[in-house]
């Protein structure tokens, strides 16, 4: 049986213990990222060598300027950003409609769809990139940005529609019931009503998606002949050994990551996500 | 015919997703589950051989424990510290929005990227060994690919690094759809901290809970790079078997096999947990 | 409702600034029907690259009007690719040069055209010892272009301050072992231990220079290589099961590692950009028998179902006439297929590029069977029972060569 008293305990545990907890935190979190940019910041003998320092010794920006001028980064960096905002978009086009639909369905039958939606993540993807692969290549589109985008659609999806059911559900069917008696035929009511109000949910599974499609890289694989996106430039920097371009590399790519979450931040917060967990 | 009509609406909207996904995702899953049926050299149908043959594999069967104690330790870690932060962002303090954002930073980082980061952290002559070292707590370098419990905790770790953002994401927006009302009924009948927070806060959060650890177990049971990258085939998982099978060994029916083993772990968590949650619903 | 009003707005941002950028790409998705294009993919470094691109594509593509398209894909992939290519009917690369471990897969698959009718293309200056690399079954699917051989690097440093010197033979590979150990308390020679084709390559080197056969696998030589191995291992580092040929060279550059085999493009790895002189290379250890190395290098193939077959012919003897692997010699330091190809190698890549050589001399090829796969395994679990978790040598080998027995007659 817990007391009154107790809880005074715990919570005075709690104030006290709040700060260290989120500066531990802070640091984990940090930690690797400042790895990152140590070594892409710092001369060979400050990393190759049995006992590294914490600090940079030996600074140079030689990494770096190496990296921007090999022309590997503004063509892979165009073709994943160009690829992961097309890819939101048409994701959210398809699965949005499709998302109100099924979160409008019985209960029962609601969690079947979303786990049937969610069949194909729980598959390995050494199993399936394959044949997904070749049906595109069938296309003619290897080496296009349409054949990578339509690719990392089949990821995205099920995961950008898992998101909006739970974003809908939590919208009243009364309001457009509402606006239906107002006059105004059920599609008007959709994009007039229902749509608006979730928008920030929308959002949310826009910034998942734009990530996902910015990470990815089995596909990218497969389809890529030339053009290569951001992710297996990076592999080809980690497999080829030089360890510093490659952490320059990845710090560059980065850097607009950590800026676009830094400012879409605030939009995250309140019950914008809410919904996406009402199973 | 009837029913085409009333639902005209929702079957357009319906369409382009299910389409799409069965079209280009189901039948390549469907197929290389019947591929897991069939004999590599006679193409008959079907068999067991493929099963047979990765059951009495070593590799294999160490790949299954790896993947479950990973996945276990894993997902258990991450919802409990994933829980705490969320609840320490439900509170109003200086530097929220900061602490918000470095959170938000190891999701836009591929996971490639965070894997190499990690070798440099757990490497002989890493950063972890240096610190030890340094504090005296260490002579020798530890060796935590070396296999064990030690390599899997590393994996553990440098898994959350990059998805605990996430969780705390998720639970954080379960934590904040609780309206504030119930919180003041609470502390009116003279709730302690602990008996608000086991509950109040934990039943209504349930469904967050569930969604958030599905979506978690889905990722964490097909785990592949950093194992790849951290430790090397010496411990493998079962996405890493699946893929040597494949790619090392040319074979892709045991590879399949050993998917489709993967797809039932999944599936077989998915439904107990949901079983039973159900079932503990009137408990709490 | 400012919200929605925001988010439209950085919507519309990021729509626009897309449609800029895919505006600058100029429809770069298109035009791949121009018909003298030659599609080439190898796995280089940066560096490489810079000399294929300033020296080697130029005069062909002078010569025959066509313009090389080179691409990127590291050996493990190539067979991906092509695989996926394949099953789309659309062969989108005319020309392969791959690491001749990575062969067979190509082979079983029915990827790569049979070359056997063109063999006479083969200069007669080719070394005839590289030819068999490319052969399966009788039938000729690749031609030689560089041969390659692993050389084992050595911090000099490091056995200068425990007054030790590189092994010459296996005793002394022991010795140091043992001597490193017991000096740092952690191992520092390594083994690339990775349990597939790299340790693979490892085993066959040991085998054959105790005289064995591994695709025998329980004769006196094998059972002599493992005794040794079984006997080493306790004393090598614990990044052995971590050190595969991407990774040695790290293992090498940050000093976990003062002695390992590796190939040789680690020299520009670690030395050039790591910058770390005092690591040398030499050739190697010799075995109770003989010093024997596996004979590895890139060879060329020509995928099925390109439409350009001829022209890739025409490019495959041009990578192997004097004029280019002259160039290859004198910029890249890689050795050379032909005989009478010579080249002066910068001087500070000279006393590494004496060491390849001189480990050339003492290579073998790999044989090529058709139940690889079935080797590549046993060799690598016969590895992990006996070396790593230490059961007895003989009854374990004998089961492998019972399996690799049965392999052989499926």
């Amino acid at each position: 049986m817990v007391t009154k008293q107790d809880s005074d305990l715990l919570a005075k545990v709690i104030k006290f213990l709040f700060w260290p907890m989120a500066i531990l935190v802070m640091f984990f979190l940090l930690v690797p990222v400042y790895i990152m940019v140590k070594v892409s910041l710092s001369a060979p003998q400050d990393i190759l060598t049995q006992h590294p320092p914490f600090l940079i010794h030996n600074f140079t920006w030689n990494h770096w300027l190496k990296v921007l001028k090999s022309g590997n980064l503004w063509l892979p960096f165009q073709k994943s950003f160009v690829v992961a905002t097309i890819t939101t978009v048409i994701a959210i086009m398809v699965a949005a409609p499709a998302a109100y639909v099924i979160s409008r369905m019985p209960k029962k039958v609601r969690y079947t769809v979303i786990l049937s939606l969610f069949f194909t993540r729980m598959f390995p993807e050494v199993g399936i990139a394959l044949p997904i692969a070749v049906n595109f290549i069938k296309l003619n589109l290897l080496d296009t940005y349409t054949g990578l985008i339509l690719a990392h659609l089949v990821k995205v999806l099920p995961f950008i529609a898992w998101i909006l059911v739970g974003t809908f559900e939590t919208i009243p069917e009364d309001l457009e019931q509402a606006a239906m008696v107002d006059g105004a035929s059920r599609w008007t009511a959709l994009t007039k009503v229902v749509f608006p109000i979730s928008l920030s949910g929308i959002a949310v599974a826009a910034i998942f998606t734009w990530l996902e499609s910015w990470n990815e890289f089995t596909y990218a694989l497969y389809l890529t002949l030339s053009q290569r996106s951001l992710p297996l430039q990076t592999y080809y920097y980690v497999l080829r050994g030089d360890w510093f371009q490659s952490a320059a590399y990845s710090t560059i790519l980065t850097i607009p990551v950590a800026l676009v979450t830094f400012l879409l931040q605030r939009y995250l917060k309140s019950g914008y996500l809410s919904g996406a967990i009402k199973g | 015919m009837k029913i085409l009509k009333t639902y005209r609406l929702e079957i357009i909207m319906l369409l382009p997703l299910v389409l799409y996904i069965i079209g280009f995702t189901f039948l390549p899953v469907m197929n290389t589950i019947f591929m897991s049926f069939q004999n590599p050299h006679t193409g008959a149908f079907p068999t067991f051989a493929n099963y047979q043959y990765i059951f009495g594999r070593r590799d294999f069967n160490d790949a299954f424990w790896n993947t479950m104690i990973i996945t276990g330790i894993g997902l258990t870690l991450e919802m409990t510290i994933g829980l705490v932060i969320a609840l320490m962002l439900t509170k109003n303090f200086k530097g929220r929005g900061v602490f918000r954002s470095f959170l938000l930073i190891p999701m836009g980082v591929p996971t490639l990227v965070s894997a190499v980061t990690m070798t440099y952290i757990f490497n002989i002559h890493g950063y972890l060994n240096e610190l030890l070292y340094r504090l005296h707590l260490i002579k020798i370098p530890v060796d935590w690919a070396g296999g064990g419990l030690k390599t899997l905790l590393m994996i553990v770790f440098a898994d959350m690094w990059k998805v605990t953002p996430m969780v705390v994401l998720l639970l954080l927006a379960g934590l904040e759809s609780i309206p504030g009302e119930v919180y003041e009924a609470a502390s009116i009948d003279g709730a302690s901290t602990w008996q608000t927070f086991r509950h109040v806060t934990l039943p209504l959060l349930k469904p967050s809970i569930t969604m958030t650890l599905i979506l978690r177990a889905i990722d964490a049971f097909r785990i592949f790079e950093l194992p790849m990258v951290l430790a090397g085939k010496n411990t493998p998982v079962l996405s890493t078997y699946a893929y040597m099978e494949y790619n090392a060994y040319n074979n892709p029916y045991t590879s399949a096999a050993g998917s489709t083993i993967l797809l039932v772990m999944i599936l077989i968590f998915i439904f107990g947990y949901l079983f039973v949650s159900e079932r503990n619903k009137e408990v709490i | 409702m400012r919200k929605v009003k925001l988010y439209i707005k950085l919507l519309g941002a990021l729509l626009l600034l897309t449609l800029v950028l895919s505006g600058c790409s100029g429809g770069g998705d298109v035009a791949k029907e121009e018909p003298k294009v030659l599609r080439v993919s190898m796995a280089l470094a940066e560096k490489e690259w810079e000399i294929m691109r300033e020296y080697v594509f130029p005069p062909f593509e002078e010569a025959n009007n066509v313009k090389i398209e080179a691409i990127q894909v590291e050996a493990s992939d190539v067979p991906k690719k092509l695989e996926a290519m394949a099953k789309a009917g659309k062969m989108e690369i005319d020309i392969i040069t791959q690491d001749n471990m990575a062969l067979a897969p190509l082979v079983e698959k029915g990827l790569v055209e049979d070359l056997s009718e063109y063999r006479d293309r083969i200069p007669k200056e080719v070394l005839p010892s590289l030819i068999p690399v490319g052969e399966f079954n009788g039938k000729l699917y690749f031609m030689p272009y560089r041969p390659n051989v692993e050389i084992t690097f050595y911090n000099e440093k490091k056995f200068k301050e425990a007054g030790l010197t590189p092994p010459r033979n296996w005793d002394e590979l022991l010795e140091v072992a043992k001597a490193f150990k017991e000096k740092e308390g952690i191992g520092r020679v390594a083994i690339k231990g990775t349990l597939d084709g790299n340790t693979t390559c490892h085993l066959f080197d040991f085998i054959r220079s105790a005289g064995g056969d591994p695709l025998v696998l329980n004769d006196e030589g094998s059972v002599k290589a493992f005794t040794f191995l079984q006997k080493l291992y306790p004393y090598l580092s614990p990044v052995t099961k971590k050190a595969d040929w991407n990774t040695m060279n790290q293992y090498l550059a940050n000093e976990t590692v003062y002695l390992g085999q590796n190939w040789p493009f680690g020299v520009s790895v670690i030395v050039q950009d790591g910058g770390k002189k005092e690591i040398k290379a030499y050739h190697g250890w010799r075995g109770p028998v003989k010093e024997s190395h596996v004979l590895g290098g890139e060879v060329i193939g020509i995928p099925k179902g390109t439409p350009n077959k001829e022209l890739a012919l025409k490019f495959m003897e041009y990578l192997m006439s004097k004029e280019v692997q002259e160039i290859l010699v004198s910029k890249l330091a890689w050795p050379s297929c032909r005989s009478d190809a010579y080249g002066q190698v910068e001087e500070w890549q000279q006393p590494y590029f004496a060491a390849v050589n001189k480990a050339l001399a003492a290579s073998e090829p790999r044989p090529n069977v058709t139940y690889w796969a079935d080797v590549d395994k046993a060799l690598n679990d016969a590895f992990k029972e006996i070396v790593i978790e230490g059961k007895p040598v003989k009854p374990t080998l004998d089961k492998y060569h019972n399996i690799l027995e049965a392999a052989k007659k499926k």
